[in-house]
C-alpha cells in the first residue's frame, strides 16, 4: 500500500504493507532510527512521536492514522543546529545514561513544556510518567526539564 | 569464561595498542570495555588528555572492536577505571614521557627545558615548538608501558576531577546515536526465531511450507533445534513464524549439579553462642528479578564465507567472538566484532544470544540479518537475577558485642555459565557474603545449584542480596541489643574509611534526629565495601496507611578513591540508587513449571517518575591517596537493606523477603 506522510516538516512517499506501525515506517522505510523500539505495546515510552503536537507512541499507530498529520520524531526536534531548550538542558544536566530512553524523554518533555511553559514538579512526574528509564536518571531528567523551562523564559518553547 | 588471549590478539601491555596519535591529530586511546551508560568513554577521555596534554576533544576513545583493541575479559565488576581507566592513565603519561625524549633530540635541549600542552612540546627557553604529530609521524610510539610510570601530580591536573558532559550526550538527545538496532546494511534482512514451549524442548518436526508462503519470506533456517524465519520486513517475519507448525519433545531432565563452599571458618561457633544473650535467627529471600533492559537485546550480523562483521551490544566481546566462531565455522580472527552504542543491560550483555541468532540466520541465508527480540522474547529466555535464599543466626552478649555468626546461602549460579568450582563461586554467588564486622566466631557457607529458570549476571551479582541479608541482621541485633544501629556498626568495625563514611552520612542525614516511634516515617542505614569502593546509606522511607513504602529520600556516601569525572560519577550513583529501590519495592519475575509467565511491562512494573524519589544526596569521601575504583554498583548494593531498616524504624515491621510489602495493620 502508499502512503503519503508528514514527518518533520518533509513529505514522503512510501510503500509498505498494511498494517505496518508508524514506528516501523520511521525506522525502516524513512530511516529516522532516533525512534526507539522497546515494548510494541505502548508502555515504555521509548518510541514517542508527536503527531500534530500530541504526544503518540508510534509502535501503536498504524501508518495509514498517520497520514494527515504532521509527524515530528526525535531527529526533527531541533531547529537545524540550534537545539530546542529540552535537548539543551538534557546536555546540562547530563539527564540520561545509556540513553536508549532518550528520544522519547525528550519528545514527551517537549510536548509538556509547549502546553504548560512553567510545569510544577508533579506536572513534570505526571507528563513524563510513561517514560520508563532502567538506568534510573528519573530526578536528573526532572531537573533537566524544569531547566529547560528556565531556558527558554521569553516564549513557550514551540513544536517545531 | 574465555581465560587467555590468543591469535594475533594486541598486547595491551604495549603502548602502540593503547594510544596511537593519528596524522590529524586525533588521539586515540584504545580498551575492550564497554560503555552502556556508565560514562567511561568521557572518564577514559579525561584520563588521557590529562597525561598526555591533549585537548579533550581531540581524544576518541575506541571501546571493544575485537580488530582493534587488547583482549578484554569483560565489563562488569565495576572494574572499567579501576583497572583500564589506569592503563590508559599509565599508557597516556608514558607517551608523553616519550614524545618529551624525541623533541629532546629534535631541538636538541634537555627534556627538563621542555613543557608540554595541547599536543605540543615547546622549549620554555626559547620557544621552539614541535607538535606531537611531527613527532610521530612515520615512527609511531612503542614498547612496553612501565607500571610506574610517572602522572601527573593533582595540582596539575586539568580535566581529572573535572564535571563533564558526556561526549555521547548531543547524539543522544538529537537521536543521531546509532544503537545496534539501527545498523542498516545494504540488503540486509530481518530474523525471528521460533520459540520452543519450554527451554531446552527438542524439536521433533516441523512443517514450514505455509510459512515459505508468507509474503516476504525468504527463508525458513531449521539448524538442530533452533528455528527461524528471515524475511525482508520485521511484520513479515513474524507472521512467517505464526505460520510454522512445530512438535516438541520435552526437554531432557538437566545433570544434577551443584556446589557447597564454606566461605569462612573463624572462632568457636558454639561457645559464641553460649555467652549471647540474644540469639536471633532469620531467613531472608530474594525472588528472581529481570534485568529488564529498555531495548530489548538486538544484533546484525553479515556473515560471508571468509568472515564475519557482528555490530551487536555485548559486555564480553572477545569471548562473544569465540562463541560466535565455534557457532558459524570461522577462525577467531575472522570474526570482527562492533560494538554499538546499546541500552544499559546490567549484566545481561554477558550472554550474546542474538548476535548469535543473528550469525546463524545470516551464515544461511548469505545477507546481513537484524534480529530484534521483542519485549516478551526478551522476558521469557534472558537469564534472570537468581533467587537467593539466605539463613541467617547469630548472637549478642549483654556488652553489646556481636559473638557469633552463622550464614548459610542458597543460590543460583550468578554467571551465564554456570561455574561448579569453589573459586569462581564466592568471587560470584558469594560475592559480600563474608561480613566487614569483627566477629570473634563464625562460619559462612554457600551452596549453589541451578534452579528452575535461566540465570545469569545481573548488576553487583550476588552482592546485593547478601548485603540486605546481613545489614538487616546486624540491624535487629541492635534492636535486640537496645543498640543505636549506627553504633552497633561503628563498634564492630577497624576500617578508618567506612567508619568516616558511616559518620559522615548519618551527619548529613540528621541521625541523630531521625524520626522515631514508629509512626510510619523511619529512617535505616546500611553499609558494604564492593570491589575496593565503599559505601554507606540512609534511607528516609514513608509508610503510608495504605501499605505503600515509599522512598522519600536516600542519602549516599562513596569511597571511590579518586573520582575522575564528579558528575559522572554522582549520575551512577543516583542511577543505582534509583534501579535498585525499583528492585526491592516492586519487582519479582513470575515463572510456573520452569517456564517465565512475565511477558510485558504491565505484568512487571518497574519503578517510573512517579516514583523517584525526592533528593538522592551523594558524597564522595575521598582523600586521595586510595587506587581508584568502580561505582557502576556499589550504589545499589546496600538499597535493600537500608530500605527496610527503615521501615522497620518507621513501623516496627521487620521485612525479610524482597519485594517489601507491608501487612496493612489497619
Amino acid at each position: 500500500m502508499r502512503y503519503r506522510l508528514e514527518v518533520n516538516g518533509s513529505v514522503h512517499d512510501v510503500d509498505v504493507p498494511r498494517a505496518t506501525t508508524l514506528l516501523s515506517v520511521l525506522r525502516d522505510d524513512l530511516g529516522l532510527t532516533g525512534t526507539r523500539f522497546g515494548c510494541g505495546h505502548g508502555k515504555c515510552g521509548a518510541c514517542h512521536v508527536l503527531a500534530d503536537g500530541q504526544v503518540v507512541a508510534s509502535c501503536l499507530v498504524d501508518v495509514e492514522h498517520a497520514v494527515d498529520r504532521k509527524i515530528t520524531t526525535i531527529e526533527g526536534v531541533a531547529d537545524g543546529d540550534r537545539l530546542h531548550p529540552v535537548q539543551a538542558a538534557f546536555i546540562e544536566v547530563d539527564a540520561m545514561q545509556c540513553g536508549y530512553c532518550t528520544s522519547g524523554m525528550v519528545i514527551s518533555a517537549v510536548a509538556l513544556l509547549a502546553r504548560r511553559p512553567r510545569p510544577s514538579e508533579a506536572e513534570i512526574r505526571e507528563a513524563m510518567s510513561a517514560n520508563l528509564c532502567r538506568c534510573g536518571v528519573y530526578v536528573r531528567a526532572i531537573a533537566a526539564v524544569k531547566r529547560a523551562a528556565e531556558l527558554a523564559p521569553c516564549e513557550p518553547p514551540g513544536v517545531p | 569464561m574465555t581465560g587467555v588471549p590468543h591469535g594475533a590478539a594486541p598486547d595491551g601491555r604495549r603502548i602502540e595498542h593503547r594510544i596511537r596519535i593519528e596524522p590529524d591529530g586525533r588521539v586515540l586511546a584504545l580498551s575492550g570495555k564497554i560503555e552502556y551508560g556508565q560514562g567511561i568513554r568521557t572518564a577514559m577521555a579525561q584520563l588521557v588528555a590529562d597525561e598526555l596534554d591533549v585537548p579533550f576533544d581531540h581524544v576518541q576513545v575506541v571501546l571493544g572492536e575485537t580488530r582493534l583493541v587488547p583482549w578484554d575479559i569483560g565489563t562488569f565488576g565495576s572494574m572499567s577505571l579501576a583497572v583500564e581507566g589506569r592503563i590508559l592513565q599509565l599508557a597516556a603519561a608514558h607517551a608523553r614521557r616519550l614524545l618529551v625524549e624525541r623533541a629532546s633530540r629534535r631541538l636538541d635541549v634537555e627534556p627538563a627545558q621542555l613543557a608540554t600542552a595541547d599536543g605540543v612540546v615547546r622549549c620554555r627557553r626559547d620557544g621552539r615548538t614541535v607538535r606531537y604529530v611531527d613527532l610521530v609521524a612515520g615512527d609511531p610510539l612503542t614498547g612496553t608501558i612501565p607500571e610506574d610510570a610517572t602522572c601527573k601530580a593533582p595540582e596539575a591536573r586539568r580535566w581529572i576531577g573535572r564535571a563533564m558532559a558526556r561526549v555521547e550526550a548531543h547524539a543522544l538527545v538529537t537521536g543521531t546515536a546509532r544503537f545496534v538496532a539501527d545498523v542498516r546494511l545494504p540488503g540486509m534482512l530481518r530474523g525471528q526465531a521460533l520459540r520452543p514451549p519450554l527451554p531446552g524442548a527438542r524439536l521433533r518436526e516441523l512443517d514450514d511450507r505455509a510459512a515459505r508462503l508468507v509474503r516476504g519470506v525468504v527463508t525458513v533456517v531449521r539448524d538442530g533445534d533452533f528455528v527461524a524465519v528471515v524475511a525482508e520486513r520485521e511484520q513479515q517475519a513474524a507472521a512467517g513464524i505464526q505460520a510454522l507448525d512445530a512438535d516438541w519433545d520435552a526437554p531432557r531432565d538437566p545433570e544434577p549439579a551443584g556446589i557447597d563452599v564454606v566461605m569462612l571458618e573463624a572462632g568457636d561457633l558454639a561457645a559464641g553462642f553460649a555467652c549471647a544473650a540474644h540469639v536471633l535467627e532469620a531467613s531472608y529471600t530474594v525472588p528472581h528479578i529481570a534485568n529488564a533492559p529498555i531495548g530489548p537485546s538486538a544484533a546484525v550480523a553479515d556473515v560471508q564465507p571468509d568472515r564475519a562483521v557482528v555490530y551487536c551490544g555485548t559486555q564480553r566481546p572477545f569471548a562473544l567472538r569465540s562463541e560466535i566462531a565455534a557457532a558459524i565455522g570461522l577462525g577467531e580472527l575472522e570474526v570482527d566484532i562492533r560494538p554499538q552504542v546499546t541500552s544499559g543491560t546490567y549484566g545481561r550483555n554477558s550472554c550474546g544470544d542474538a548476535a548469535l541468532e543473528a550469525a546463524r540466520l545470516s551464515k544461511a541465508v548469505g545477507r546481513p540479518v537484524l534480529v530484534q527480540w521483542s519485549r516478551a522474547e526478551e522476558f521469557a529466555l534472558s537469564p534472570h537475577r537468581p533467587e537467593v535464599a539466605i539463613e541467617a543466626r547469630a548472637g549478642i552478649d549483654r556488652d553489646g558485642r556481636i559473638v557469633a555468626w552463622r550464614y548459610h546461602e542458597l543460590t543460583n549460579p550468578h554467571t551465564a555459565v554456570a561455574m561448579f568450582d569453589p573459586n569462581a563461586a564466592r568471587a560470584t554467588s558469594g560475592r559480600n557474603a563474608i561480613p566487614l564486622y569483627r566477629l570473634p566466631a563464625a562460619r559462612v557457607e554457600l551452596h549453589v545449584q541451578p534452579g528452575q529458570v535461566r540465570t545469569g549476571a545481573f548488576r553487583s551479582l550476588a552482592a546485593a542480596p547478601n548485603i540486605f541479608a546481613i545489614e538487616s541482621m546486624i540491624d535487629e541485633l541492635a534492636a535486640a541489643g537496645g543498640i543505636d544501629p549506627l553504633e552497633l556498626r561503628l563498634r564492630h568495625l577497624d576500617d578508618p574509611r567506612m567508619r568516616r563514611l558511616l559518620e559522615a552520612v548519618a551527619e548529613r542525614a540528621g541521625w541523630s534526629t531521625r524520626p522515631r516511634g514508629h509512626a510510619g516515617r523511619g529512617y535505616g542505614i546500611a553499609c558494604a565495601v564492593y570491589h575496593g569502593t565503599y559505601v554507606a546509606e540512609i534511607a528516609d522511607v514513608e509508610v503510608r496507611d495504605d501499605g505503600n513504602i515509599v522512598l522519600r529520600r536516600m542519602f549516599c556516601a562513596l569511597d571511590p578513591g579518586l573520582v575522575v569525572n564528579p558528575d559522572g560519577a554522582r549520575n551512577q550513583v543516583e542511577g543505582s540508587v534509583q534501579q535498585a529501590a525499583s528492585w526491592v519495592l516492586r519487582e519479582r519475575l513470575q515463572y510456573r513449571n520452569g517456564r517465565v509467565t512475565t511477558s510485558a511491562w504491565e505484568d512487571y512494573p518497574i519503578a517510573t517518575f512517579r516514583d523517584a524519589p525526592d533528593l538522592i544526596d551523594i558524597q564522595f569521601i575521598t582523600d586521595g591517596g586510595a587506587p581508584m575504583t568502580g561505582l557502576g554498583e556499589p550504589g545499589c548494593v546496600p538499597m535493600a537493606a537500608a530500605i527496610a531498616n527503615a521501615v522497620f524504624s518507621g513501623t516496627g515491621q521487620r521485612l525479610r523477603t524482597l519485594p517489601l510489602s507491608i501487612t496493612k495493620s489497619r
